[in-house]
């Protein structure tokens, strides 16, 4: 795992998931990707909500929700779909300074 | 409609443009933060003051995560330079800005923000208020609240508020 976690209180409850080799070695296809946003202590909530809402589309009442999910449970998904969909998100996320990453949605 | 606003750095014009009126003292010192940014940037993302620029993708999956950033790091830094190169012109000029510029003013800001916050390790409870005088990194937290400040006025000035 790369990931410096940042030293907040959120962090404690934020359990990462564990790597299930054997899962993963059986991927389905068709199986869609999530993006999550991580919490972050340095992002601000206005930011991460106006950059949901540039990116995604999505109106102000949904942004607010999810950036506040993001908050408040120390993570969100913000958005799913095929692979290369989701790495398109996880770039413009990271683009904007959102700590974002992706899995499979199983 | 946008209104006019009275007392922000950052102000929507007419026609979907915008003004920052910073002095210009307060240009030319954002100018060398973000000369400095460019500088750290250019040492590369493996550079741990940016570890929050260049975050990992596939939190689960190390081969993939190894794969993704072979083809994407170049490209986030070469976006990250571009945002740079507006936000420089932005500076340099008092000339009304459109909502593209100003996009890029706001990353750019955003960037400074994390690397600053990084290097002060700020946490979930920290606060620059909260910051006593007398701390060596005092004139840090300042500038990390300066910045938050020209952030939340730039984002309200993007999403057409009014307060």
């Amino acid at each position: 795992m790369i990931f410096i976690a940042p030293s907040g209180s959120q962090q404690t409850e934020v359990a990462e998931p564990s790597v299930d080799i054997a899962t993963d070695e059986v991927v389905d296809l068709q199986v869609p990707w999530v993006v999550i946003v991580w919490n972050d202590p340095i992002n601000l909530m206005s930011y991460v909500s106006f950059v949901l809402q540039k990116l995604f589309g999505y109106p102000k009442a949904k942004a607010d929700i999810l950036m506040m999910d993001v908050h408040e449970k120390g993570r969100a998904v913000v958005s799913n779909g095929p692979r290369e969909k989701a790495e398109i998100d996880v770039f413009r996320l990271h683009e904007h300074g959102l700590w974002a990453t992706m899995q499979q949605d199983t | 409609m946008k209104r006019r606003k009275r007392d922000g750095p950052v102000v929507a014009r007419e026609n979907d443009m915008f003004e920052i009126t910073l002095s210009a003292d307060d240009r030319s010192t954002l100018l060398s933060f973000v000369d400095q940014l460019s500088e750290i940037l250019a040492m590369g993302p493996d550079d741990a003051r940016l570890r929050r620029l260049f975050p990992t993708a596939y939190h689960e999956n190390p081969e993939h995560d190894a794969e993704y950033q072979g083809y994407m790091r170049d490209e986030l830094t070469q976006s990250r330079a571009a945002s740079i190169v507006v936000v420089k012109e932005v500076l340099e000029s008092t000339e009304l800005i459109t909502a593209a510029q100003l996009h890029a003013f706001m990353t750019v800001l955003n960037n400074l923000r994390l690397v600053l916050g990084t290097l002060l390790d700020v946490g979930e409870d920290d606060f620059e208020d909260d910051i006593d005088e007398n701390d060596p990194s005092f004139g840090q937290w300042q500038l990390y609240g300066y910045l938050g400040w020209l952030l939340e006025w730039t984002i309200s000035a993007l999403s057409g508020e009014d307060n």
